[in-house]
């Protein structure tokens, strides 16, 4: 069991992500943003994070380049909800380059989130 | 009579021998004593004075004998020949006197012989020649000519009086001469007259040297020269006569045709190296004929000049293009130029798009055109970039429209996927985390709903009812609703002095326009500053070009922020779907294409203008209902 900090801005994603993690057994904090989710990093652990990208104050890429820039190496997955090749959502591809260990596309099936973050942990 | 004192006068001397030697005299002859009296007459005396020998031989001389005697006698006597030439009674006589010697030869007598010989004809001719060579002077000095002779014997060298105004010289201090004469020679052009005039000098004849003198007073001048010899009456070759005519008009002349003629031929290769099109039509009696068509117009359209006509301008307009055919040709007939986009035909038949521009050509601003100037331009690869271009955007849009709607729509069907399958499993166990899961659900789709019904008004494919409503209470209703939602430190000022403003829109619509632009303003704005509406009417007395307003009355909204304004790059973008400059997760891009979309459904324009760092301002036009 693994404990996971969340980090995304739609209350309805962040809720069924959460209640997936949940029903694996994992433990969730919410971030609705990078910045909250720096902020829930110092103030804990993290075995993995699961984070968007467009979010407002501080999108996924920013976030990434900021804790993989302090040499964080806790494992990412993301989460996009571009369609691959569209040209608003080429944030996903850059997500790897910033040091993301898996890149999910939403929406996704409850396995497909599970087994991502257990080939991570 | 006393022919017998003359013959005993002579020393023996016999009558008749002396007639006869009277005799062989052609012309009229005399013997004439001491006392001026004829002593003996020939025939030719005789027919000439027109006299019987009695009235004339013993009697003292008359007529042209006698004034000569008179002119004889004032030279002092007559000694030897004395030769004289004499006007008398319309007739010109060489007298002739000599002393009759006697039989001997030499012993000289008291008689003398006198002869007359009529020269009128050669008279005449030297008068004639005197005539011709005043006549020649008079018309020497009327063609600007000077004439000058050089006398090889003794290198005399004459100028006649032009030959030294020609050369700005004075008859008192120019002394013509070979060396004198180059040093008015212009230097360019001395070694050229020295060749010329040393052959001339030698016996060649010398036509046509043209070349410049330098007058004293610094005046060049352009003279020709022509020069032949003179032959004397043995066809000897004596002297060289000259003429020298001062042709600097004509040069310049000349010089000028040649300037223009040259700018012609630039002209000329100017418009043939043109890579448009370029042909020249003429008025002629039944309308225009093509004068000149370029390389480039012979390429374009398989046609010469030649070809063209008689059909003219009209042969490059197939028949199927009736209505291109009367723009143009009404054009023609009113004189006036214009743009047309045409499909041409060449002379083999086949087609291309083109442009026509024609230009017309007035000799005087008040008449119909003279000619007109066509230039014709293949449009085959610009049509085609156009397309393609078209094409390309397009696509853009369409990837746009296709990647935000898709990430909207993924992200609401996230949580319909996921909680679907979650609340299926937890639906016994714990029934109120199952609805919490539906309501989720539910939301979520309708929210896709939402943002399908935003594609589709930006497609146009849902318009809603539009029907006749007042403005004013609409725009009013928005504002204030939009304003609810802003930060604190943003003012919403409405400017709204109008009771009524009706059109044909949707409430809907119209509040969703206003929401729009309002909170566009708030955005651009940072948090704080001031947003001001108006709305007023506009009445426009005539519609000066398409793509302006028509004529009649609108309504005006206005939505003034004082904001970071737009740059000109991301302003011709602002109406594209999805294209957005807000941080992420903010705004979807699609709610000014939703705006434009909406605006346009009406009938109406929307138009911004904005300064960077200054604010923008937003202007929608909606035609009024009166």
């Amino acid at each position: 069991m693994a404990h996971i900090l969340l980090v995304e801005d739609s209350p309805e994603v962040s809720l069924s992500v959460r209640e997936i993690l949940a029903s694996a057994g994992h433990s969730v904090e919410d971030a609705g943003n990078g910045k909250q989710a720096l902020e829930r990093l110092k103030g804990g652990k993290f075995d993995a994070i699961v984070s968007d990208i467009w979010m407002p104050e501080m999108d996924g890429i920013a976030f990434l380049k900021e804790i993989r820039g302090t040499g964080n190496k806790v494992p990412v997955v993301v989460i996009s909800g571009g369609a691959p090749n569209a040209p608003l959502t080429y944030t996903a591809p850059m997500a790897a380059t910033f040091g993301a260990n898996v890149v999910l596309y939403k929406p996704f099936e409850k396995e497909e989130l599970l087994s991502a973050l257990s080939s991570v942990l | 009579m006393d022919t017998h004192g003359l013959q005993n006068d002579l020393g023996g001397m016999n009558l008749s021998s002396i007639r006869g030697f009277l005799e062989s005299f052609h012309d009229p002859a005399l013997i004439v004593d001491q006392s001026d009296q004829a002593v003996m007459a020939n025939r030719a005396a005789l027919r000439f004075l027109g006299r019987p020998v009695e009235q004339v031989e013993g009697k003292p001389l008359d007529g042209v004998f006698s004034i000569y005697l008179e002119r004889v006698r004032r030279k002092g006597g007559a000694n030897g020949l004395i030769r004289l030439e004499q006007y008398f009674e319309g007739a010109w006589y060489v007298l002739q006197v000599f002393d009759l010697l006697g039989p001997d030869g030499r012993t000289p007598t008291p008689y003398r012989v006198m002869s007359a010989t009529d020269v009128s004809e050669r008279k005449r001719r030297e008068f004639d020649f005197l005539e011709i060579a005043a006549g020649l002077e008079e018309a020497t000095r009327i063609a600007q000519m000077g004439t000058f002779k050089i006398i090889w014997a003794n290198l005399q060298i004459d100028w006649s009086p032009h030959n030294y105004t020609l050369h700005g010289v004075s008859h008192d201090t120019f002394q013509p001469g070979g060396q004198a004469y180059l040093v008015l020679v212009h230097p360019d052009d001395r070694a050229y007259v020295n060749r010329r005039g040393t052959a001339l000098a030698r016996g060649e004849a010398a036509a046509n040297v043209e070349y410049r003198i330098v007058r004293p007073d610094g005046a060049v001048r352009w003279v020709r020269m022509d020069g032949r010899v003179l032959f004397d009456s043995s066809g000897n070759g004596y002297a060289s006569f000259g003429t020298i005519q001062d042709i600097t008009d004509a040069k310049h002349r000349e010089e000028e045709l040649r300037e223009l003629l040259r700018r012609n031929a630039i002209l000329y290769e100017a418009l043939e190296a043109s890579p448009n099109g370029v042909a020249v039509f003429v008025s002629v009696q039944e309308g225009f004929e093509a004068l000149y068509v370029n390389a480039a117009f012979e390429r374009l359209t398989q046609h010469n000049s030649f070809s063209l006509n008689p059909a003219s301008i009209r042969t490059l307009i197939p028949d199927s293009e009736v209505e291109s055919w009367s723009r143009i040709a009404t054009a023609i007939d009113h004189s006036q130029g214009g743009d047309f986009d045409v499909i041409c035909r060449r002379r083999d038949g086949t087609e291309f798009p083109a442009k026509i521009e024609l230009a017309p050509v007035h000799d005087h601003p008040q008449q119909a055109a003279s000619a007109f100037v066509v230039n014709l331009r293949d449009l085959t690869i610009e049509k085609q970039r156009a397309a393609a271009l078209l094409q390309s955007q397009k696509m853009e849009a369409l990837g746009q429209l296709s990647g935000g709607v898709a990430h909207e729509i993924n992200n609401l069907l996230q949580p319909v996927i996921a909680l679907s399958d979650l609340g299926t499993s937890v639906l016994e166990k714990n029934p109120e985390k199952a609805r919490q899961y539906f309501d989720v659900i539910g939301n979520s789709g309708r929210k896709a709903r939402e943002v399908v019904r935003q594609v589709l008004t930006f497609a146009r494919r849902d318009s809603p009812q539009l029907s006749s409503l007042n403005l004013v209470p609409l725009v009013t209703d928005a504002v204030d609703l939009a304003a609810k939602g802003l930060p604190a430190q943003i003012e919403v000022v409405s400017d709204i002095q109008l009771e009524t403003a009706m059109a044909l829109v949707s409430a809907t619509q119209v509040s969703q326009v206003v929401l729009n632009l309002v909170r566009n303003a708030s955005d651009a704005m940072n948090g704080t500053g001031r947003i001001a509406i108006g709305l007023k009417h506009l009445n426009i007395e005539q519609s000066a070009m398409p793509g302006e307003l028509h004529a009649g009355p609108w309504i005006k909204l206005t939505v003034q922020d004082q904001g970071c304004g737009i740059d000109s790059v991301t302003l011709a973008r602002v109406f594209e779907p999805f294209f957005t400059t807000k941080p992420v997760g903010r705004g979807t891009g699609l709610g000014l294409s939703v705006v434009y979309s909406i605006v346009e459904g009406w009938g109406g324009v929307i138009n911004i203008e904005s300064k960077v760092d200054q604010g923008t301002i937003v202007v929608i036009y909606i035609p009024e209902q009166v």
